[in-house]
């Protein structure tokens, strides 16, 4: 075997002197062979003649040993390709078109499958990740009140633990913080001086339980991971755990970092351990969590009052449990799982509502179920919010590479049918059929290969634009534009498969050419006759570009139609002018005593800059992720059992509706004048008046707040309009309440529960004094006022951190972007694959007009009108394009109602969506037709007829 | 058309080869003129297959070769039997004569 190896290498490179060995040797023996005849009495000249027709001539000998050998098989490979790249280099606008279109198509493939795999395909680097299972979706975030246990996949502290510490038959259950707030870091400082001169950092932190990391199998870098020491009592336990990118880019990778202290929004930490480059977290956010903390920390990570007491137990966690090793593979073991875990969420409802609980109840009690989903790959908000689109894209560039390779098959069989008087000179010298297939296949994949190289590099950088786009600029992201194994094996795999696609038919069309009637009959009729057997092929694929195009197109026209609409909907406030900017006192040392001359400063230096008109602050902008939400009751108002009664919270200084551009409708806005002394007011929206009071008189009801905080009562004293303030796809209105800032009390109540210890009567500071959001209204393009905002708060105290500085247009955007994205690449591909298309036709009609220059010259000699020629051409691609239309008008309907849910107020059978699709595909399609068909008519009938 | 390689029982022009090689080194001419000889011209062999074969043998390490003069002082290139190849040789051999005796027991039984 090694010496078949070592022998076929040695004449692989050394070629002439094995060659010349064996010339040597065969020549050898034809010489005493014909010698032995000379000796018989024949002349030398017949001799050798004779041993030619007995033992075959030298050259064949050859052929026959040289073939004999396995290295003659890569040798003529090799043939093959030098032949393959010396065509493609006589025909450099086939060969620049071809790349360009697959390295197009196959970049975006990989570009969308790069995304597709980081976020919706990658295991969580963890322990026997599919163990894991998910309690409910856990894909929302943020701190409820008064839902029943599990609702969202969220739960209190108190459930949480109670799950921990007994598991039943999971081999564990641990839980995290559903969202990551943004915490204040300091660094260590590497002077000895004191820690307020370094600048803090802004990342996100998440709470975890003491078994989160043990029951991931995760193991850090370096120290160890918060256990359940760190998490025993309330208050203790001031660790951290850093995500290895947080250290590396914020703590330049201190190897000594370990027990060094850190503050955590003031807090002194200490640092126990660096985790692992890949992990992330269990749920994966477009922002990743920079360290992790124990629950324990939640007051100082939060910067709110405990959540952990018995008395206040808001529902803030996710939880996720390991099945154990039966329950993730045997169906049975799992539901058993499955009822373990709902009996414990029924017990615990029915613990909450006392002993009461009427029959009815009961009944709904029991049907309480917190439903086990797989987690294997993480929870991942990107997911649930990208993934659709993803596959979206996915479908989207799958298309236009079939376009592309549609294209190339085309130009392949054309070009096939030019070269059939080489092809059947090759057969009829002995070339096999096999060879010549070969030959064509090499061809092409040279050519998807190449394209799959460049591909590569297009997909790197269309995936940086991608993720840019996607992460809105976020520095630290899971997402990575690199590709890895699997990303380059999928490219790999696109590419040659692209190259058999378009490869294959071309040349089994080449091999069919019969060599013996190609070569007898003069060129003219083999072209007509071979061209013949392509042609059906070409059909069929110019049909199925039109087909694809439209599909595309109508896609296309139904995202942007969609994007259109919910751009240029109503949302209730000012778009144009308004320059929002996100602070924190708290983070800059204020008291919640000192907030509201804070804001009031605020407010009067920022309404002295040029060309701002009006400047409010509020907690939260007028469009805003997150929501401030709380149950209320209203004078006058009776709810039904188990009515909905939840209402969205704002706060706001005066002069807020004035400055976002909302419509007061009835009664009076909430004006400077609403001071601590004054009536407590509150302005509510229209959805929520005329939900409660549809009598129309709902100003001067009382309403009271299910937050102890900003309890109330309040007096309504106006009506404004309706908004979006959350999501703009939402279609029903949100119900909203506004309450002045300056009228929230800077202590909390001191009536409220305490926590069962001793503590003095000590008035606990109310954090909902401050407000969140600076909001400036200018009178020119608000970007501009942008340096002067961030000078002028500075100048007030250049410790308050200001972030997220944008105009109401970017937020607006942050919100759609998701929409954008999907509307801008699929418009994109589409172009890209009308234009594929329009190329591939043209091709396929100007090829068809040379190929019958002959007939027509003789038509026009017959006396056939120029009109009826242009008919005959046009004729043809008329019926491809009807066809076209024919197969790909169920086809876009059918594609219409799988993207349906992703459109925002229109319909999936949009009328005009769909006239223009067909009307920009037929047009196109015309053209394409009609440049070659007016050729055709210019033929001069004595040089056609003449023509070979 | 007896002078096919086809028509030798396949598989045997290896072993035939062999066998001419057993008692000395010879070149490939002289192992056509022989294998003729011996098959009172039964076999003709073209140039084509016999020099496969050689190629075949010699990467199987049954044969190896070397530049000599002939009788004639003409360059040629002698095949030399291995130990390998003698081994190998012994073994068909044997087997050959089981198979022959095989096949002539079942075709003299009808």
């Amino acid at each position: 075997m090694l010496r078949t190896i070592a022998s076929g290498l040695r004449s692989l490179f050394r070629k002439e002197q094995v060659n010349q060995e064996l010339d040597e040797e065969l020549n050898g023996f034809l010489e005493m062979a014909a010698e032995e005849k000379v000796k018989l009495g024949m002349t030398r000249k017949d001799a050798l003649r004779a041993v030619r027709l007995e033992r075959g001539s030298l050259e064949v000998t050859k052929e026959v040993v040289g073939d004999a050998r396995w290295e003659s098989f890569v040798e003529t490979c090799w043939q093959d390709l030098r032949f393959g790249w010396r065509t493609l280099r006589k025909s450099p606008r086939f060969t620049v078109v071809a790349l360009l279109s697959l390295s197009l198509g196959i970049g975006g493939n990989t570009a969308i499958f790069t995304l597709i795999h980081q976020v919706m395909l990658r295991d969580l680097p963890v322990r026997d990740p599919e163990q894991l299972v998910t309690f409910d979706k856990a894909i929302g975030g943020g701190i409820f009140g008064g839902v029943d246990l599990g609702s969202y996949g969220m739960f209190p502290w108190y459930f949480a633990h109670q799950l921990e510490t007994g598991p039943g038959p999971f081999q564990g259950i641990a839980s995290y913080s559903s969202f990551s707030p943004k915490v204040s870091v300091r660094p260590p400082s590497s002077t000895a001086s004191p820690d307020s001169n370094t600048p803090a950092i802004m990342v996100p932190g998440t709470l975890v339980s003491g078994n989160y990391f043990s029951l991931l199998g995760v193991q850090p870098l370096m120290g160890r991971a918060i256990g359940p020491s760190d998490n025993s009592t309330p208050g203790a336990g001031a660790v951290a755990d850093l995500s290895y990118q947080f250290w590396q880019q914020s703590m330049s990778g201190d190897p000594a970092i370990l027990s060094k202290a850190i503050t955590i929004n003031g807090t002194p930490c200490t640092v126990i351990g660096v985790m692992p480059r890949e992990f992330q977290g269990f749920k994966l956010e477009v922002e990743p969590a920079a360290l992790w903390a124990p629950i324990m920390m939640q007051p100082v990570v939060f910067q709110d009052q405990s959540y952990l007491t018995p008395a206040f137990a808001p529902y803030f966690l996710h939880v996720f449990g390991r099945l154990s090793p039966q329950a993730a593979t045997s169906h049975a073991a799992f539901q058993q799982s499955q009822r373990w875990l709902d009996q414990q969420a029924r017990t615990g409802i029915r613990a909450i509502e006392g002993n009461t609980i009427s029959a009815a109840r009961q009944q709904e009690i029991n049907h309480v179920t917190i439903p086990l989903l797989p987690a294997q790959h993480g929870i991942s908000q990107m997911r649930s919010q990208y993934g659709d689109s993803l596959q979206t894209l996915m479908a989207v560039v799958v298309l236009v590479l079939l376009i592309a390779c549609a294209n190339l098959a085309n130009f392949l069989l054309a070009r096939a049918a030019t070269r059939q008087r080489e092809t059947a000179t090759r057969l009829a010298l002995g070339s096999s059929r096999a060879r010549i297939v070969r030959q064509s296949l090499i061809e092409t994949l040279l050519l998807s290969i190449a394209g799959g190289a460049l591909g590569i590099l297009i997909a790197f950088v269309a995936t940086r634009a991608l993720i840019a786009f996607v992460t809105q600029g976020v520095s630290a992201t899971t997402l990575s534009p690199t590709p890895d194994a699997a990303i380059l094996l999928f490219t790999m795999a696109v590419a040659l498969s692209t190259g058999v696609l378009f490869g294959l038919a071309p040349a089994f069309v080449a091999a069919r050419t019969g060599a013996a009637t190609t070569l007898a009959s003069n060129a003219r009729t083999a072209q007509a006759s071979g061209g013949r057997s392509s042609r059906p092929w070409q059909k069929t694929l110019v049909t199925a570009q039109i087909t694809l195009s439209l599909l595309l197109l109508v896609g296309a026209g139904l995202f942007l139609r969609s994007l259109r609409n919910l751009q240029n909907q109503d949302f209730g406030f000012e778009r144009t002018h308004l320059l929002v900017a996100d602070f924190n006192a708290q983070l800059a040392g204020y008291k919640a005593s000192q907030a509201a001359a804070l804001h009031q400063r605020l407010i009067e230096r920022l309404s002295a800059l040029p060309g701002v008109r009006t400047v409010a602050v509020a907690s939260a902008p007028p469009i805003s992720e997150g929501n401030w939400s709380s149950d209320i009751t209203l004078t006058g108002y009776t709810p039904a059992p188990k009515e909905n009664m939840n209402s969205v919270l704002n706060r706001v200084s005066g002069e807020y509706f004035e400055t976002v551009g909302m419509p007061i409708l009835a009664g009076r806005p909430i004006t400077p004048a609403d001071s601590a002394g004054s009536l407590k007011v509150a302005v509510v929206s229209q959805s929520l008046a005329n939900h409660f009071f549809p009598e129309g008189d709902a100003i001067g009801r009382v309403l009271t707040i299910g937050i102890d905080h900003v309890k109330g009562p309040w007096q309504i004293v106006g009506i404004v309009r309706n908004s979006k303030s959350n999501d703009p796809r939402a279609t029903d209105p949100v119900r909203m309440t506004y309450i002045p800032l300056a009228q929230i009390d800077p202590f909390l109540p001191t009536n409220q529960p305490a926590g069962g210890t001793a503590t003095p009567a000590l008035p606990q500071e109310n954090d909902d004094c401050f407000a969140g959001t600076l909001i400036l209204r200018t009178t020119g393009d608000p970007s501009g006022s942008i340096a002067n905002l961030r000078a002028a708060v500075a100048s007030i105290d250049p410790n308050i951190p200001l972030l997220n500085v944008k105009t109401i247009h970017d937020q607006v955007s942050s919100f759609l972007t998701h929409d954008e994205l999907i509307s801008a690449l699929t418009g994109l591909f589409s172009l890209l694959a009308l234009l594929l298309a329009a190329i591939g036709l043209y091709g396929v009609m100007s090829y068809n007009v040379v190929r019958r220059t002959n007939e027509i010259g003789i038509r026009f000699a017959l006396g056939a009108p120029g009109r009826t020629v242009l008919w005959m051409i046009l004729r043809e691609s008329l019926l491809l394009l009807s066809i076209g239309l024919v197969l790909g008008l169920p086809l876009a309907v059918g594609a219409a109602q799988y993207i349906k849910v992703q459109l925002f107020d229109l319909n999936a059978l949009d009328l005009t969506t769909f006239v223009l699709a067909v009307t920009v595909v037929s047009t196109m399609s015309l053209l394409s037709a009609f440049l070659p068909a007016r050729r055709a008519t210019k033929v001069d009938p004595m040089v056609a007829i003449r023509c070979d | 058309m007896t002078d096919k390689p086809s028509d030798l029982v396949q598989g045997t022009l290896d072993m035939l080869i062999l066998k001419t090689l057993e008692l000395e080194p010879m070149h490939g001419y002289g192992i056509a003129v022989r294998l003729e000889q011996m098959s009172k011209s039964v076999f003709r062999l073209n140039a084509g297959s016999l020099f496969v074969a050689f190629q075949r043998l010699q990467r199987a390490g049954l044969i190896r070769s070397e530049w000599k003069a002939t009788e004639n002082s003409r360059r040629a290139k002698y095949y030399v039997l291995t130990d390998q190849g003698r081994k190998r040789l012994n073994s068909e051999t044997r087997e050959w004569g089981r198979q022959v005796a095989a096949i002539a027991r079942i075709l003299e039984a009808s």
